[in-house]
């Protein structure tokens, strides 16, 4: 079958080609892959593309992309074929990553610190003081052992002799690897034959020696370690990768506000009160680190922080001003510094670059121009890469004058033809596909030198003859199965074993902005629970028959509908308006109803991502997807009564998440106050419209509407077998406190959150309630159980009112909403 | 001259100066955090002497430390951790200036592209300070415009700090100094266009046509006298911080210009801070947490003191 397998394969062309080799056979560590692909049954590939696709979506991988019209997340591209690199090629590329690694670091060091590579003529100043990524502030600050370069990415490309060369160095705060990691979970699940025969090394030991060398370099003095994972927050391209490595590496993952710098020290913002913090790996950029000190007008990051670090308080990992090293102009300067600062040779070299801030280069390049890429020399500088080979004449002179004028801004590169590797055509039952690849290696530091990820984030370009690979132009990714010669090493990050010492109780480390995130993550669940309910109760009557004016049930229905924004108070109730108004309830995100809730309950639900399980994860996930499906579904009301089920069903396994599978620390209270306060507001509103119905006729009150929504119908008959009366009713869903769903049952239940929160944190407001539950325990049964009772309605109203207030209070003393500005006087 | 000056330290001759820089914020609202950056004590220099100083904050900071920046110059990191509704930083120095040029530039000096070349070739380590400030910075941007400006002042040949004499009279006669026409955020290209702006303006502009020449060229911020003595004609700029150009030269080191007053820098200006833009030396950067919109009021004195402490008596001729 191998001449299907490669029936749209390119003929051997001038690129080099990972899986075959000249002869066009696959290359001896290809051979078993190959020989499963021949051998596999077309359904079985079709399953194992669907488990990839459906991981992928399942575990909610995105890339957002900025300018992309499907919204911020995109789904993560992940091919099925991992790129396999044999022992010994491994080697080469590992220590030539260390070396390199090791030799930026010593970079760095000097810059920062005694700057002799400048006072011997090593480093052009142009590099330095013309380079806008040179961070003043951050010079003459400790290296904690001696290093700033903790994590690093070399971005490598293969040329058609084999040869492996760095096309750029990533030292600011690599991207990347933790995608590496979820690339691997999803592959090695569909190859677990391969994956364990070909002796596939693990990645684990090297997030365990990252987080270990950083509780090790922290100057953490007597204390436990306090590392954090500092994001610029959801909107970030790879905020998925910060939440996913905070969970893996066990790193509160917290935003600038998250934290504040008191007497040169960084805090963490708790419920329970500031909490030192000794190291941060970050993902924020360097500018935008520190408001105060720092170039970038952004206030993402913590004022005070570039004075922390250089009182030597708290690691940062990177350092401040590591993206001094992203540079193309550096490049060719690296030949020498290796031999200067290590002695060696450089192992794996850079693609030729010359750096046009030379007179002689820049001549020699414009020379050229068609044979090269032309790139910006520094980070900063906002330009797409110019292929000189697409230029024409008016566009080479414009180009070339540009370069004239400001020469120092500019770097070429020799171009790579990169290297193919196979994918999977997902059109096609059996067929491979070339694609151009490269690969980015990560390494990280430890007090015994660099350690590099046996594995990387290869990435795909989108078509064969591709030059340039980019995440944010469309391209995917592999997984990247590095071989090991002897046994595999299968630590893993989940079987670390814990001392007595380790112990913790109670998340101390719970940040204000986590909280803030469960109270509404509570609410929004509870709320969208209620707006199906409500939904499904209509839809179902107008299913049943044509509801009439006269139904007090209905209207009381579309009371509530109104209450909820749902229904316009000017909508008359002609059938066609009324359906229409429920589908855009179902299906619009902007307007008030389901959809639009559940993309709230979405929202706030992936800022909290490294707090969620996988599984609790998933069923967010799924009710959003689900949700964004309908959209663009005709929706027949029958179909639209079986999705809201789905719905329902999805929400109680929330709501099951949130009752047996989290523990009880104060961010579970503030998530039960969320859903407690939300369900109180919801069936205080519905016993409100159902007491204000027409006194009923002969046949006695319609209240099967009401029980249905408080989801008491069950309950109802089985303790009275009869139609619904107002004082049995009354009872169930406002005095039993054995009913989840009664008034008795939140007021309760919030009030004793709210003393236990009070006990460790001060009056948290359960005061408010005092009213309510004195109100709620001086009903009387034969009186105030009716319809007509002044008490009964005044208790209603106390509680709306308690519950807004409450919930206001909560915010402004626990949540903090204040914005960071920049000021200036001259 | 002052002989009880010169007890305590102060050269004879040196001109003596009592200065009090205020900075008032009201805001809106309620302020709960703020974070500030003081550049606003004088630098210790060869020919200036810092004779006392002291910076006052109300309400009084939770933390107030100090530490030398990158260009060495001093400053003040306060944090103020407890709300309030306005914040006033009252700085007060005397200061002593000594002779520097005589309002002359040095003569004999080479021609400008023979300095271009010996510190753009970066060999010797003497120029290396002088490298730092080559390039573009924050508020320094170079353009097409700054170009054609700056050439009319460097003929090829011409001794390097006559065509900056040059270039620093033209500014000052091509632009007209109006504090109503630009901001902090205003580019030097839009500053080159409206020909008006503020001392700060005509800083960076001279510095961004010197260093797109190669030229080193550095922002100082400081000081000059608020009112002149009688009958000398008040310098513009005295009566909030002032900024002008420090050029370097091989021979003479660095040499200071004010574009805004046509003036070579003599024992007129006291100099706070220097560095590569007004980013660097700003009085006082902030961040504040809360306050919504605020107000800001900036009053400098500088007023010549008799002798050191005495500053007081001399109040009269403040205005």
């Amino acid at each position: 079958m191998p001449r299907q397998l490669l029936s749209a394969y390119p003929p051997a062309s001038a690129r080099y080609d990972e899986m075959l080799d000249r002869g066009r056979a696959p290359r001896e560590h290809w051979h078993s892959m190959f020989e499963q692909l021949a051998a596999a049954p077309p359904e079985l590939m079709r399953e194992r593309l669907q488990s990839v696709q459906r991981q992928v979506s399942e575990n909610g991988i995105t890339y957002n992309v900025y300018a992309d019209a499907q919204g911020a997340d995109r789904p993560w591209d992940l091919d099925v074929l991992p790129l396999i690199l044999p022992h010994e090629e491994w080697r080469t590329i590992e220590r030539a990553v260390i070396q390199r690694a090791t030799l930026l670091n010593k970079i760095l060091l000097d810059v920062y610190g005694s700057q002799t590579l400048l006072q011997q003529g090593l480093l052009p100043p142009a590099l330095v003081h013309g380079h806008a990524g040179f961070l003043r502030p951050a010079h003459g600050a400790p290296a904690q052992g001696g290093t700033m370069l903790h994590m690093y990415a070399a971005d490598l490309a293969r040329s058609p002799d084999g040869q492996w060369w760095v096309v750029a160095d990533r030292t600011q705060a690599p991207s990347g690897a933790g995608y590496a990691l979820e690339n691997r979970l999803i592959i090695s699940r569909v190859f677990p034959d391969l994956f364990r025969d070909l002796k596939v090394q693990h990645l684990a030991s090297f997030f365990a020696a990252l987080r270990d060398s950083l509780a090790h370099w922290a100057p953490h003095g007597d204390e436990a370690p306090l590392v954090v994972l500092l994001t610029p927050g959801p909107y970030n391209e790879t905020y998925f990768e910060h939440a996913y490595l905070a969970r893996y590496l066990g790193f509160p993952l917290v935003e600038g506000h998250d934290l504040t710098v008191r007497n040169g020290c960084v805090w963490l913002k708790t419920l329970s009160g500031l909490q030192r913090v000794h190291a941060i790996l970050r993902r924020l950029d360097d500018d935008f680190c520190d408001p105060l000190e720092l170039p970038g007008d952004s206030t993402l990051g913590v004022a005070g922080l570039a004075d922390a670090a250089r009182r030597g308080n708290v690691l940062l990992a990177n350092a401040l001003g590591s993206n001094l090293l992203e540079s193309g102009a550096l490049l060719g300067f690296l030949p020498d510094l290796s031999r200067k600062l290590l002695g060696e040779e450089l192992q794996t070299p850079s693609v030729a670059t010359w750096w046009c801030g030379q007179p002689d280069a820049l001549e020699e390049v414009i020379e050229r121009l068609d044979k090269l890429v032309i790139k910006p020399a520094f980070p900063q500088i906002r330009m797409e890469a110019v292929f000189g080979d697409d230029l024409n004449d008016e566009t080479r002179d414009a180009l070339t004058a540009r370069m004239r004028a400001k020469p120092q801004n500019f770097v070429a590169q020799e171009l790579v033809q990169l290297s193919l590797a196979p994918v999977w055509d997902r059109q096609h039952p059996r067929r491979l596909l070339a694609r151009a690849i490269g690969m980015r290696v990560f390494a990280c530091a430890t007090p015994d030198g660099y350690v590099v990820m046996p594995g990387g984030l290869t990435r795909v370009a989108t078509g064969p003859n591709e030059r340039v690979i980019s995440m944010q132009r469309g391209g995917a990714s592999k997984d990247t199965w590095v071989l090991a010669a002897g046994p595999v090493n299968t630590f893993s990050l989940l079987r670390r074993s814990t001392s007595a010492q380790d112990l913790v109780r109670s998340g101390a480390n719970l940040s204000s902005r986590v909280v803030e995130n469960l109270y509404w993550f509570g609410r929004y669940s509870e709320r969208c629970d209620n707006t199906a309910r409500l939904l499904r109760l209509a839809l179902e009557r107008m299913i049943d028959a044509v509801p009439s004016a006269e139904d007090g049930g209905w209207l009381s229905i579309t009371g509530l509908l109104r209450r909820a924004e749902i229904l316009d108070d000017e909508d008359d109730l002609d059938d066609v308006a009324l359906v229409r108004a429920l589908r855009a309830a179902i299906v619009d995100e902007d307007r008030q109803g389901l959809a639009g809730n559940l993309r709230q309950l979405f929202r706030v639900a992936s800022q909290l991502r490294e707090r969620l399980s996988l599984d609790n994860w998933r069923t967010v996930n799924k009710l959003v997807q689900d949700s964004a499906e309908r959209k663009n579904q005709g929706l027949a009301l029958s179909d639209a009564l079986s999705q809201i089920d789905r719905t329902v069903v999805a929400l109680m396994t929330l709501s099951g998440f949130a009752l047996d599978g989290m523990t009880r620390d104060q961010g579970w209270r503030f998530l039960s106050i969320g859903r407690r306060i939300e369900r109180m507001q919801f069936q205080c509103a519905a016993l409100q419209q159902a007491l204000e119905m027409p006194a009923s006729g002969d046949a006695g009150p319609e209240l099967d509407w009401l029980l249905a929504l408080a989801d008491s119908t069950i309950t109802y008959r089985s303790r009275y077998m009869a139609r619904p009366e107002w004082m049995p009713v009354l009872d169930l869903l406002v005095r039993d406190d054995s009913n989840p769903r009664s008034i008795a049952f939140q007021l309760k239940g919030l009030h004793d959150y709210l003393v236990r929160l009070g006990s460790a944190l001060g009056p948290c407001g359960a005061h408010l309630l005092a009213a309510s539950l004195d109100a709620l325990a001086g009903l009387d049964v034969e009186r105030d159980l009716d319809p007509r009772s002044a008490r009964l309605a005044a208790l209603l109203q106390g509680l709306q009112s308690a519950s807004f207030q409450l919930s206001e209070q909560l915010g402004l003393r626990f949540f903090s909403h204040s914005v960071l500005r920049q000021t200036y006087a001259a | 001259m002052r002989p009880e000056a010169a007890a305590r330290g102060v050269a004879a001759g040196d001109a003596l100066y009592s200065i009090v820089h205020e900075t008032h914020y009201v805001y809106e609202s309620r302020v709960a955090v703020s974070q500030q950056l003081l550049h606003l004590t004088p630098r210790v220099l060869p020919w200036q002497r810092r004779l006392s100083h002291r910076i006052a904050i109300d309400p009084l900071p939770g933390e107030k430390t100090e530490h030398l920046d990158y260009f060495g110059n001093a400053v003040c990191n306060v944090l103020l951790d407890s709300p309030h509704e306005s914040l006033t930083v009252r700085a007060e120095s005397e200061v002593g200036v000594g002779w520097r040029s005589g309002g002359e530039v040095p003569a004999g000096s080479p021609a400008w592209e023979l300095v271009r070349d010996r510190v753009g070739a970066a060999g010797e380590p003497a120029l290396l300070e002088a490298a730092e400030f080559l390039f573009e910075s924050p508020h320094i941007r170079f353009s097409a415009g700054l170009a054609d400006y700056v050439a009319a002042s460097f003929p090829a040949g011409r001794p390097y700090l006559e065509a900056v004499l040059d270039l620093n009279r033209r500014i000052h006669s091509d632009f007209a100094f109006d504090n109503s026409a630009t901001s902090v955020a205003t580019p030097i290209s839009k500053v080159l266009e409206l020909r008006r702006g503020v001392c700060q303006d005509f800083t960076h502009l001279m510095t961004a046509c010197l260093r797109m020449l190669g030229l080193p060229a550095r922002y100082v911020s400081g000081y000059i006298l608020t009112t002149p003595p009688p009958g000398q004609v008040k310098l513009i700029g005295a009566d909030a911080s002032h900024a002008w150009v420090s050029v370097y030269c091989p021979q003479a080191g660095w040499v200071d210009f004010d574009p805004t007053n046509n003036l070579v820098v003599d024992d007129k200006h006291i100099v706070l801070a220097w560095g590569r833009d007004f980013g660097d030396v700003a009085p006082m950067r902030g961040v504040i947490l809360g306050g919504g919109d605020q107000k800001l009021e900036v009053h400098v004195t500088v007023t010549h003191a008799a002798a050191p402490g005495l500053a007081q008596t001399q109040a009269m001729t403040a205005p």
